[in-house]
Formats: structure tokens, sequence, C-alpha cells
């Protein structure tokens, strides 16, 4: 074809087949925009329901200044002389989320060897396993802290246990992701050496995925951490339950000082974790 | 030593990956297999290994059929067969002299490896097979270090720690320079010869073959073309394999 021809065909000449073709084009803009504007109503629609449904009432936090400024002003200066009272619970809350993070270590790893599908020795395992580790991270750690509270009473255990189980949900799942994830070429070089599935597993697999997984579970420390700290408040013992404490009996220097070692406590465990990550790396 | 024996596999898609396949290598023996890409090489290395059922047909390895065995009586035989693989195969993260002591870990129990190591005289052995490679002063180093030909020096030296008395290579030189695929290729066959190991080797690399084979084994469309001493090997039969398989 020559050019004048192609020029021709591509739209030099307007026949009703260029005139369909550009009235489709104006249908395809107008649909587009009418699209772009359908979004953006429901964009706006869902921002609003969520004022709705928290009956958001940012009228209140001005009119509640006040309150928050005399809460303030009794909680100042903090009440220094309750420190030595604070370092038992202080130790229990680091040590719930250590005995939490170590329980969940220990049932996370051979459960995440079951769960990960390119090195489970069977679809049954794999599938009981996805269910154990599933059921332990649906259920928040609240939730079990109540029910083990009920179980073995008020103090740090059974805290220590809500967390132990709940980051065998979490690290369950993401040390099975990581071992799914690595390089198979030496686990199957290994297994052809004659090596046994444990011994694949220890001389292969774990070396291969130890940053991993040692990153994992501090980051996950980091989290109980926190955690450790709202667990408290159900009767799970540690510096949350004395912060609550404090509150009922309306002791805010207390509150100001607790909170304070708080804060100190999750930037301290937010630091080493990473540096112990960054290490790692 | 090894012998192969109308060795058949059929995939559940009815395609007929190998057809009646046969050979032996003997002690002190490097084999190379030839062939085109899908012509059947790999997977008659992976029936051999039996990483894959075959169909038909028998492997003996020293008076043993490694198709009449399952579970733990096929991993005890089987581990007269080493492999080293085209990619590098070696645990990354630990030390060269712990991935070639690996090839140990089958002939230990496993409550001994995990929670004592192995013995101190197997990684002596360990060492003595890094020295064989030419790496003994690499010994600490951590193997995502190495280079490709060191690694597969490595993988070699761990394939002599599982003490084999045949040794597969399933594109050994595949991802290496020139340089490094010869040094490879020298050592297959010194260990060959001094150590009187059956070698069986699959290559793309024609010029290696002619090089350092002592028989070259053609394959095509998973059926044996030719099974020559390198000395009888006319480079016009090489070309009809390629061309063929092309065609």
């Amino acid at each position: 074809m020559s050019v004048d021809a192609a020029q021709a065909g591509a739209g030099g000449v307007r026949g009703p087949g260029n005139s369909s073709g550009s009235n489709s084009g104006t249908w395809g803009g107008a649909v587009g925009t009418a699209i772009r504007f359908v979004l953006i109503l429901l964009g706006i629609g869902i921002v609003v329901q969520t004022f709705i449904v928290v009956e958001a009432r940012p009228q209140d936090l001005i009119t509640g200044v006040h309150g928050m400024a005399d809460l303030i002003r009794r909680a100042v200066p903090p009440d220094f002389s309750k420190l030595p009272a604070a370092v038992w619970p202080t130790l229990q809350t680091i040590d719930i989320a250590l005995f939490g993070t170590m329980v969940g270590v220990i049932i996370a790893v051979p459960l995440a060897m079951l769960a990960a599908s390119n090195v489970t020795p069977s679809r049954l395992a794999y599938y009981i396993a996805r269910a154990i580790i599933g059921l332990a991270r649906a259920v928040p750690d609240l939730v079990w802290a109540l029910l083990f509270v009920t179980a073995v009473g008020l103090g740090p255990f059974p805290g220590g246990l809500a967390l132990g189980v709940h980051s065998v949900g979490m690290l369950g799942r993401l040390f099975a992701e990581t071992i799914e994830q690595m390089d198979m070429a030496p686990i199957h070089a290994l297994e052809l050496t004659g090596a046994r599935r444990i011994q694949v597993f220890s001389h292969g697999i774990i070396p291969t995925i130890l940053p991993s997984l040692l990153g994992i579970s501090l980051y996950r420390l980091d989290e109980n951490i926190r955690s450790s700290l709202v667990l408290g408040f159900v009767g799970a013992g540690g510096i949350g339950f004395q912060l609550l404490t404090a509150m009922n009996l309306f002791q805010y220097q207390e509150v100001s000082l607790l909170l304070i070692i708080i804060f100190v406590i999750v930037l301290a465990a937010e630091r080493l974790s990473a540096a112990l990550r960054a290490h790692l790396d | 030593m090894l012998r192969v024996c109308d060795l058949s596999l059929r995939y559940p898609s009815g395609k007929l990956a190998l057809t009646g396949f046969s050979l032996e290598v003997l002690p002190g023996e490097l084999v190379v297999v030839l062939g085109g890409n899908g012509s059947g090489k790999s997977t008659l290395l992976r029936c051999i290994t039996r990483t894959l059922k075959p169909s038909a047909g028998e492997v003996w390895l020293d008076g043993i059929n490694l198709c009449a065995l399952e579970g733990e009586k096929l991993r005890q035989a089987r581990l007269g067969l080493a492999m080293v693989w085209q990619q590098v195969s070696l645990v990354r993260r630990t030390s060269v002299l712990a991935n070639v002591a690996s090839g140990a870990l089958g002939r230990y129990s496993t409550l001994r490896t995990v929670f004592a190591g192995l013995p101190a005289d197997e990684l002596e052995a360990a060492r003595d097979h890094l020295a064989d490679v030419g790496l003994a002063p690499l010994a600490a180093q951590r193997a995502g270090t190495l280079s490709g030909g060191q690694a597969q020096r490595v993988a070699i030296a761990r394939a002599l720690a599982q003490r084999p008395r045949v040794l597969l290579a399933d594109e050994p030189v595949a991802s290496l320079d020139p340089e490094a695929s010869e040094e490879i290729m020298r050592l297959l066959q010194k260990l060959a010869h001094s150590e009187q190991l059956g070698v069986l080797c699959v290559l793309h690399q024609i010029e290696l073959a002619y090089a350092y084979a002592d028989r070259v084994i053609g394959i095509r469309n998973g059926q044996i073309a030719f099974n020559l001493p390198r000395s009888e090997l006319s480079r016009d039969a090489v070309r009809q394999l390629y061309l063929s398989e092309a065609a």
C-alpha cells in the first residue's frame, strides 16, 4: 500500500466506518468519565459512612479540651517515688513478651515445616498445620488472654500463654512463607546425597532461612512487648495491670510515670530489634 | 557398576521421554551424554537417581536394582550415586567445609548429626576432598561468596564426601566460562581415572566431549543414537545428532 493510500485508509476519507469509529471514541470517553465520577462518589460515600458509623463528633474534641487539660495538669509531675514499685511489673511485662515469643518460635518452627507446601511430608499434615496456624492467628491475643485467665487465673502466666499462642499463628504463617520462598536447589541436592528428612532440615533448610527466622522473631518480640502492656488490662499481669489500677484509683501522677516507662520500653525494644535485624542482614 | 537396561519413561501426558534406553558406566570411565534440548538427557539422570520413576526398565548399581526399591532401602542403595547439578546447589550461608561434609550425612544417624554433628574424621575427609578439587584454602569461607566455577568444584567435593561409586553430572559447566568449564572437566576426568569412579556427564559442549570423554553417548528423542568410544566418534555423527534434533 502506498503512503497516500494508507493515509486515506487511516482517516483521509470520511466514510461511514470512520464516522462510527469516531462516535465509538466519544462514547468510550463518556463512559470513562462516568466511571471516574461514580468512583469519586463512591470514595466520598465511604468516607462519610465511616464518620456516621463511628458517631464522629469533632466538636466534642473542642468542648472536651478542658477535661483533657485538667487530666494532664493532675498527671504532672510524674510520681517518681513509685518507680521502685514499677520495676517488678516492668520486668514482668518484658518477660511475658519474651516467654510468649519463645513459646511461639518453638511451636511455630516445626508447624511451619508442615505448613510449607514445598517441604511438607503430606497434604493432610499441610492442611492440619495451616488450620492450627489460622486458628491461633484469627483469635486476637486479648481473647486468648481472657481464655487463659479463666483457665489458670490472674497473673503474668496467662499473658505469656496468650502471646505464645497468638505468636504461633503469626510466626507460623510467616515462617511457612519464608520456607516456601527459599531456593530449593540446595535442598534437593542434599536429599540426593542420601540425607534424611530431619538432616536436610537441620543442615539445609535451617541454615538457609535462619536470618529470616531470627528477623521475624525479633519483630514479633517487638510486637509482643506492646501487646503485653495491653494484656495487663484484662488481668494478665505486668505494667498494664498496674496502669489500669492507677487509673481506676485516679492516681494520675503514677499513671504518667507508668506511661513514661512504657514509652521507654517500647522505644528500646523497637531500637534493639531494628539494630539486631540490621546486623542479621 | 552402573547398568541401565531398557529404561523407558512415559509422562502422564502420554509423551514418551525415554524409550528402551540401555547403557553401562564402568569404574574409571568418563561417559558423556550429548543431545539437543528436550532429547531426554536430564530425564535419563533423573530416572537413574529415581527422582523420576521409570515406566519400565531397570537401573542396576553394584548388583542392586534401584527400580525395585522404595523408601529407606532406596535411600541406602542410592548412597552409591552422587549427583552434581547445573545450578549452584550449595547452602550459601554455611561454610564451604560444612557443605562438603554434608555429603556424608546419609551415612550417619539423624540423632548423631543433628545433636553432635559429623565426626572429626569426616571433617578431615571433607578437607581432603576440598584439597582434591584445589580449594583447601577456602574451607572456612561462606559458600555464598564463591564464584560459579568454585561453587561447582565444591559441589563435586561434596559428591566425593558421599563416597559414591558413580558420579552423575547434569550439565555441570552450563553456566561457567570456558576456562572454568575446562577446569571442571579436567577434574571429572581425573576423578574417573585416578579414583576409579564411574562418571556419567550430560553436556551440551561438543568440544569438551571430544577433549575429555572416554565414551560418548548420543541421545535423540529419548533413544540412543550412538554409543561410541571417543576415538571412534566422528564429527559427522555428532552433527547429525543435532541436525535431526533441529528437524
